[in-house]
């Protein structure tokens, strides 16, 4: 029988997992955790309390609170209707904090940026209408490993429109991460809880102390974001953005002292430049705008010789190219649906973006050569 | 490497060592981990997940209806029941047979739905109910003895009794008292629970060498972050947050499962201190 353990703190018989449990119990005491068992609303209290809805399924919750597919009647237009946490609506300031930003949300009118159309209050709930999204996040993309790089140029360009958009327009997004950006079947990239952080008034650095964590990870966050919260501009989106694009080419974060992508995957080593550029620790030293990026890809993406063994066009064609060939993708938005579908079609992972399999055969055919000339050679002279 | 290094390299405290592995540091690496970590692709944020407990006292209620959850509810906690049949009494093979028959009876019988379960607590209920069906079982056995028969319970629960005994040798040696053993075993089963489903969660979302690494800290921890931020390729911040978050977590995990034994939300707190009082005691 193995010798009881004992802890060097309390003295209390280790468990088999190692760990003590009155310790574990004592941090699992300490601090006031947030209420376990949050209720979700009985789709009797979500009918009365909107009325002018009709509340589908629950899509998804999160430490923001809550999302579900819903039907506003008067337009009978589908939407996606987020109740935001009681938690977060129950702080001091927050009302007015939130019809403040909520205006500011509902102006943004863009492509690329998931429409805010109504909001309000109901009973302790702040809640938003939305467009309602049929897609995938990048997250999902990301795990499912559908994307190639010629496809992360198309996404990225779409976010950075986005960016600028609304950048243009004072408003900062301060979440962007593979979670918040969407795409539609069409291919159309949509960005979601654009400037939600600051409805909810978190600050970065507050992850560490409040209760719902409002943040995302960490790992998207720019340096400034931890060191002067007060202090973030626009230019955090853009550093974002360069972790998003450099885990869209790489299917890895960079962590540490991370290596440029071009020295992961065979992609152009120009892409390098843009993806380390946003990254820079300090704003300064990043890209000012994200027009600026969204340029410099759409460069390489023009110049750059055809993926190898995909059937994704070379470069992402304008809008209005009246030239296109018939038959290919005319906008980025339907080169990446193209490019999606066709990666289904074919599964998950049948293309490879090295030509290491091309190379393994060419060694594999000269090896039986070798061995079947070996063989000949003994069978005729040693007969 | 070992579990008993790691305890070891933990109790030591000896530099910053590695909680995935166990492995000191070297000149300030930690090659494996910092490959492990490397490696997962899925550092998503836990999403904040509302809890779907489910409370025994509807479980009893709606006993017909709500049987694989009362089934749950009982696979989760045989361990301390076992502690007490055994400290009362029976030997290891009757232990197992009286907590296949309690189970049984309890998932059987109407007799439990009678039982207002309100104002009490699970904990309380099944060791209570377990003293009266341990005393119906030595009558019953008696009976048998008299040449009365005695059918052994089916094992439809599919509970593994392996190792039990070590276990319960382990972890509740430092008494004979039955009540106290039960109450002991029923603190420790809920725990580790806990941290086995934090664990599997941290897994299934692709972040299994992050709660390898820390999950020493969710027992008081104190071991070197900087140790853990190399061992996990993150920056010194982000240990710090991730540290809270598992906690924060782990939090969540031992509530909403002490939720789902008690009659109100606000009984949690009070549970939680009897739990620390049966540890401590």
């Amino acid at each position: 029988m193995t010798p009881a353990r004992y802890c060097t703190e309390c003295g209390s018989a280790l468990g088999a997992d190692d760990l003590c449990p009155r310790c574990l119990l004592v941090v699992a005491a300490a601090t006031p955790a947030p209420r376990a068992a949050r209720t979700l609303p009985t789709s009797e209290e979500l009918a009365a309390l909107f009325p002018a809805f009709e509340v589908g399924e629950l899509l998804g919750q999160g430490g923001m609170g809550l999302v579900y597919r819903a039907r506003q009647r008067a337009l009978e237009r589908p939407v996606a209707l987020k109740l935001l946490a009681r938690e977060i609506a129950a702080e001091p300031g927050f009302a007015e904090r939130f019809a403040r930003e909520a205006r500011v949300l509902a102006s943004l009118a863009h492509p690329h940026i998931v429409q805010v159309f109504e909001f309000g209050q109901a009973g302790e709930w702040c809640w938003f209408a939305m467009e309602l999204v049929e897609g995938a996040s990048l997250r999902r993309l990301l795990a499912e490993r559908t994307l190639d790089a010629r496809q992360a140029l198309a996404i990225v360009t779409q976010i950075c429109e986005a960016l600028q958009y609304a950048h243009d327009r004072g408003v900062v997004h301060r979440d962007i991460k593979p979670e918040n950006v969407l795409v539609d079947r069409a291919g159309q990239v949509k960005i979601l809880d654009f400037g939600l952080s600051k409805v909810s008034g978190a600050q970065p650095g507050d992850t560490l102390t409040r209760t719902h964590q409002v943040m995302g990870t960490p790992h998207y966050m720019a340096p400034e974001q931890w060191e002067r919260p007060g202090e973030v501009d626009h230019r955090a989106d853009l550093y974002a953005l360069g972790v998003v694009f450099y885990e869209l080419l790489t299917g890895e974060l960079p962590l540490g002292r991370f290596e440029p992508p071009s020295k992961k995957v065979a992609i152009d080593v120009r892409l390098d430049e843009v993806v380390l550029r946003s990254l820079a620790k300090e704003p300064e030293r990043r890209y000012q705008q994200a027009s600026e990026i969204k340029t410099e890809v759409e460069r390489v993406g023009a110049t750059s010789p055809p993926a190898p063994a995909r059937v994704v066009p070379a470069a992402p064609v304008p809008d209005r190219a009246p030239s296109a060939p018939v038959g290919a993708p005319r906008t980025r938005a339907q080169a990446l649906a193209a490019g999606l579908q066709a990666r289904r079609t074919h599964g998950p992972s049948t293309a490879t973006r090295e030509p290491f399999p091309l190379v393994l055969k060419l060694v594999l055919v000269l090896g039986c050569v070798a061995t079947l000339a070996t063989a000949l050679f003994f069978l005729v002279f040693f007969r | 490497m070992s579990r008993e290094k790691i305890a070891e390299a933990r109790r030591t405290r000896k530099g910053p060592v590695c909680h995935g592995r166990g492995e000191r540091a070297r000149d300030g690496k930690m090659g494996a981990c910092r490959v492990a970590a490397a490696g997962e692709r899925d550092p998503v944020p836990m999403p904040e997940r509302v809890f779907h407990t489910t409370r025994w006292s509807v479980v009893l209620a709606a006993q017909a209806g709500r049987r694989p959850e009362l089934e749950e509810l009982c696979r989760a906690y045989w361990w301390p029941l076992y502690a007490y049949a055994r400290r009362a009494g029976a030997s290891a093979e009757e232990a197992e047979d009286v907590v296949q028959g309690f189970f049984a009876r309890l998932l059987e019988k109407d007799d439990l739905a009678a039982v207002a379960p309100e104002k009490g607590r699970f904990r309380a209920f099944l060791r209570v109910a377990l003293k009266h069906h341990l005393a119906n079982e030595r009558d019953r056995a008696r009976a048998a003895k008299r040449g009365g028969g005695r059918v052994r319970a089916a094992s439809e629960l599919g509970l593994d009794f392996a190792g039990a005994d070590e276990r319960l040798a382990l972890e509740a040696g430092g008494t004979s008292d039955p009540e106290r053993t039960f109450e002991v075993a029923w603190a420790r089963e809920l725990l580790r629970a806990a941290v086995e489903e934090l664990g599997e969660e941290y897994r299934a979302s692709g972040r299994g060498a992050v709660f390898e690494v820390l999950r020493g800290e969710l027992a008081g921890g104190g071991g070197d972050q900087a140790a853990y931020a190399e061992c996990l390729g993150l920056s010194p911040g982000a240990v710090k947050v991730a540290i809270h978050r598992l906690r924060a977590r782990f939090q969540e995990r031992v509530r909403a499962r002490i939720a789902a034994t008690v009659a109100r939300d606000e009984d949690i707190e009070d549970e939680l201190a009897a739990l620390l009082a049966a540890l401590s005691g």
